[in-house]
């Protein structure tokens, strides 16, 4: 029996592992490799030439940086801002540089003019000629874009569930008896789920599935972490990953409206501060953070909604970006954040925001100026906050140096390395491992979990997947319908790479130990909740054809009239 | 948007330090990963080979479930600083010298127990038990060697703890080896060292005679002795154990003499047994004058000696002045010689040696069975209370066994050290192991 057991042990190591590779090799080939081609929303003639105009902000004149490159003498180099919106109105402002914007011989005010299909436009003594897409030409344009799905998401599907069941097997052999039907019921639910939400998806027509199954892939992983070290709860962390899926699919429903999106990033800011502020006053503290809020029996992280809801407010839209230029209120609002979680002692997440609003600020401002400015402030608050809290600054004495502090402060980190290199390439099996006994294992160092009990390479693939994820973002952003959706995804990723960093870096002594969770393996509810919804920003930013449920089909979009507030008037636009 | 498309690459940063720093831990893990996985796998995985006495004995093992030690308590106390424990609370054992050796690690497949290893220890750890029940709740060191192939067949030293059942509060010194790691004042066992170098530096030293009337005064410094002994010969000196005789001899022999062949012998290094790390000795190395350099010779002053180095020193002794290094793993490798002192002044000391033990000791009468070449010692530690040592090693080509056995804050060499080594060598040359 024993004998068959190794057998299968091995050979399941071995299909885990090739199926993982394969996983990742399949997601890559759809997400980065697969023609990803713009959509076509009008055109604008200049001279000869016809220029498609593929977002739905665009920046006009002669830089480089320009959507609509104008190389024309005396143009300047942003002359105008043209966007659309949601109804398919296209406005036109002025940046108020040298040479002047004219709509059909008429100056444009500085609320912008509404644009219709033959429009001339004169910018900087340059005639150009505004041509609009009505639907129909709209869908045969549509038509003949790339649909992804040359490599099968059903098949990578069907790849992860294989997987899943291997791993399951794995855990079969080491569980305890009494805690095996909750293992296999949750492993069972995550199947059901997938394929739930994969059928679902095909029945409305979309196609992209690939970050869904990496997310799910970077979950079973998260299942397992759980099943290994705390078989008890599997039923509560089942209910959540269920939950956290609905989360996502309706935080991507809510992504599809621009404008609705947009026009609530105040009160989600005002929300955000709020639940910090309670999260300030009244909280449970847990070994020096208080980043725990308990009611009824339940405790979440507020800090983990919170993620969402910067990244949220955090994004915008170019023209917003372009005409009010000042970062100010975003300055004020993620320095709130970063203050609020440091007063709760949450440090790492603090660093995990901090790092999230250099590269937003960057994004939006394009300033390395700024970044360098909060870098310094930040520099010095870190120096403030390390002279304050005296086991911040020995977590720091300790790095690098945690053979030394094996019985202290290296603790962690010592038992962490020791797992993670007992585990090999392949592993010691699902739940054969130690290190789930120390403190904080399954969230803290869950990377040397995975290596003890399923191996580096897996461990390793675990952060490639995050890794195509971000990569996808970057690709994304380049055909983005508006930059608000391409710098959600951007910070979304840059978030999770952040966390990944800290807990994989921290927990292996390459980096001071900050206790942040890995996205969607770590043990903890809350942390998968944000994850997932995190991943809508994703999959909103997914502009291949029929790809994602977040994005509206472009040739099913009707135009339609502008809405009143929407008119041109001398309040301005709001967008 | 192009704008934003380009900041993107922002992101990209992020990842690629990302993959510089997985980079860098997959480098330190092959390069350091052995160690890592070793350091605390000892204590959690069953990557561990067996620990092995002399006669098979299983004195640590992975019984496929979790690390064990020898079944009964007995040999796991009496073992205890041979082996020391797995989480390695006795620096010097072998479970903790040896770990890296014993357990099996692959860059590939991280700990196994199929590349783990069986290590073969030289001790019988049935003398281990003889030699801890006769030390009967003492402090004490028990050292005994095969000089002729260097074997260490008997290593106990107390007080010890059960690795498998650790005390909450360990006796103090309990995770000291008192035969490797620590250094005692010698007394008289070290007029052996004396009279070794008075044999090779003092050529008439055997036809001189030594008078002792229980008291001498070196430059209105006293030395003492227990008794007055008279007029003596060297030999009779070194069987009375004659303090007052033996200042003078170190006094003729000079300080530096002296400790040229303290440092020769060994006394002052740090050596290795199999690669266990063992504590070097003290001698005055800085001018002290002739009353100091007087009790220097008979063993007290500033004099600390390793109860390991005498075992080196005894067994060059019975072995013809030629070292046969002792040894604690069985690896196969062939015994390592090398020259100690001359054979001529091996053998004078051997019959200095034998002549102590049947004049003094009863020969015999005492020791029966044993062919006993030895030398007591009971040095003054300078608080009320005396080390007892007992160091030597039988003529015997069938027995041909070294020793050293030193009881702390005990009474004396002869009353209370060289019982303890009765018991053992007996029960050796009973068993005959190899011979």
């Amino acid at each position: 029996m024993s004998e068959l057991i190794n057998y299968l042990m091995t050979i399941s190591r071995f299909v885990m592992i090739g199926l993982s590779l394969v996983i990742l090799v399949r997601c890559i080939r759809s997400l980065l490799r697969e023609r990803y081609e713009a959509e076509t929303w009008a055109y604008l003639r200049v001279g000869r030439e016809t220029l498609p105009i593929i977002h739905w902000e665009n920046l006009l004149g002669r830089s480089r940086s320009a959507d609509l490159r104008l190389d024309l003498p005396k143009m300047g180099r942003i002359q105008a801002v043209l966007t659309r919106n949601d109804r398919g109105n296209w406005i036109l402002y002025d940046v108020f540089g040298r040479g002047g914007v004219w709509v059909n011989g008429l100056p444009v005010a500085s609320n912008g003019v509404l644009l219709q299909d033959g429009d001339v436009l004169n910018l900087a003594g340059h005639t150009l000629r505004f041509l609009d897409l009505p639907l129909e030409k709209r869908q045969k344009l549509e038509a003949k874009r790339q649909v992804p799905g040359r490599v099968s998401p059903a098949l990578t599907l069907f790849e992860l569930t294989v997987f899943q069941l291997f791993l399951l097997m794995q855990h079969a052999f080491s569980a305890k008896a009494e805690h095996l039907p909750m293992i296999a019921f949750a492993f069972a639910a995550l199947i059901v789920l997938e394929w739930s939400i994969y059928n679902a998806m095909r029945v409305i027509g979309r196609m992209g599935f690939e970050v869904e199954i990496l997310a799910f892939y970077l979950t079973t992983l998260g299942l397992s972490v759980a099943a290994t070290s705390t078989p008890e709860d599997m039923l509560k962390q089942l209910i959540l990953t269920v939950a956290a899926v609905a989360l996502f699919l309706l935080s991507g429903w809510w992504l599809r409206n621009l404008r609705r999106t947009a026009l609530m990033r105040l009160p989600i800011a005002v929300c955000a501060l709020l639940l910090l502020g309670v999260n300030v006053v009244a909280s449970d503290a847990v070994l020096g953070a208080r980043n725990w809020l308990s009611f009824g029996g339940y405790s979440f992280q507020p800090s983990e909604l919170v993620k969402v809801a910067y990244v949220y407010v955090g994004a915008a839209t170019l023209d917003r970006l372009y005409r009010r230029r000042n970062l100010f209120s975003f300055i004020a609002f993620s320095a709130i954040c970063v203050v609020a979680l440091a007063l709760i002692g949450d440090f790492g997440t603090a660093l995990v925001f901090f790092v999230t609003f250099l590269v937003l600020s960057f994004l939006r401002s394009g300033s390395i100026a700024t970044v360098f400015l909060a870098l310094t402030g930040a520099g010095l608050a870190g120096f403030l906050a390390v002279s304050i809290k005296p086991y911040i600054a020995r977590r720091f004495a300790t790095w690098g140096h945690v053979w030394e502090d094996m019985y202290d402060t290296g603790y962690q980190q010592t038992r962490a390395l020791s797992a993670a290199a007992s585990g090999g390439l392949f592993g010691k099996g699902a739940g054969s491992g130690w290190l789930k006994d120390v403190f904080a294992a399954n969230t803290d160092m869950v990377f040397a979990m995975i290596c003890e009990e399923l191996g580096l390479i897996i461990a390793i693939c675990m952060v490639l997947a995050l890794l195509v994820l971000a990569l996808f973002a970057v690709r994304s952003a380049r055909q983005g319908r508006s930059s608000y959706y391409a710098i959600a995804a951007c910070a979304t990723m840059s978030m999770l790479l952040t966390q990944l960093a800290l807990n994989v870096f921290g927990s292996l002594d390459l980096l001071p130990f900050t206790g942040v969770t890995f996205p969607f393996v770590s043990r903890g509810g809350s942390s998968l909740l944000s994850c997932w919804m995190l991943m809508a920003f994703l999959k909103g930013a997914d502009n291949r054809r029929d790809a994602s449920f977040a994005v509206r089909p472009g040739d099913r979009m009707k135009d339609r009239p502008p809405r009143p507030v929407y008119q041109p008037n001398a309040k301005g636009v709001r967008a | 948007m192009r704008k934003i498309t380009t900041r993107a690459v922002s992101v990209l940063l992020l990842a690629a330090a990302i993959v510089v720093g997985l980079t860098v831990y997959v480098l330190r893990y092959i390069d350091e990963g052995r160690s890592w996985a070793l350091a605390f796998s000892r204590v959690n995985s069953g990557s561990y080979g067996s620990l092995l006495d002399r006669n098979g004995v299983k004195l640590a093992y992975f019984d496929g479930e979790r690390s064990e030690y020898a079944d009964d308590s007995y040999t796991r106390i009496a073992n205890y600083h041979v082996t020391g424990d797995y989480e390695g609370r006795s620096g010097s054992g072998v479970l903790n010298t040896f770990w890296g050796n014993m357990q099996g690690f692959s860059l590939l497949t991280g700990t196994t127990k199929a590349e783990a290893s069986v290590l073969t220890l030289s001790v019988d750890s049935e003398l281990n038990r003889v030699a801890y029940n006769a030390i009967n709740g003492r402090k004490a060191a028990v050292l005994v060697c095969d000089y002729t192939s260097g074997d260490v067949l008997c290593m106990v030293s107390t007080p010890a703890i059960d690795p498998a059942d650790p005390d909450a509060v360990p006796a103090e010194g309990a995770y000291i080896n008192r035969c490797l790691s620590a250094a005692f004042t010698p007394g008289s066992v070290f007029k052996l060292v004396t009279a070794a170098a008075a044999i090779e530096s003092i050529p008439d030293i055997f036809e001189r005679s030594f008078y002792c009337e229980g008291y001498y005064e070196v430059a209105g410094v006293p030395i003492t002795d227990l008794a007055a002994h008279y007029t003596q010969s060297f030999e009779q000196a070194l069987a009375n154990s004659c303090n007052i005789a033996f200042a003078q001899i170190a006094i003729k022999v000079g300080q530096n003499t002296l400790l040229q062949h303290v440092r020769e012998y060994g006394f002052l290094d740090k050596h290795e047994l199999s690669g266990i790390p063992t504590a070097a000795g003290n001698f005055p190395s800085d001018f002290v004058g002739d009353p100091e350099l007087g009790w220097a010779g008979i063993g007290q002053s500033t004099d600390l000696v390793c109860p390991y180095s005498l075992l080196r020193f005894v067994s060059a002794v019975g072995n013809s002045g030629v070292l046969c290094e002792p040894r604690l793993l069985l690896d196969g490798s062939a015994p390592k010689l090398s020259r100690f002192m001359n054979a001529e002044t091996a053998q004078r000391l051997t019959e200095m040696m034998n002549y102590t033990v049947v004049q003094h000791y009863g020969g015999e009468d005492s020791f029966p069975g044993l062919r006993l070449c030895a030398k007591t010692g009971t040095a003054e530690r300078g608080d009320g209370s005396s080390n007892a040592w007992f160091a030597g090693f039988l003529n015997d080509p069938a027995h041909p066994y070294a020793f050293v056995v030193m009881v702390e804050q005990a009474g004396f060499g002869i009353t209370d050290a060289a019982p303890i080594a009765r018991a053992v060598l007996t029960a050796a040359v009973n068993k005959s192991p190899m011979h």
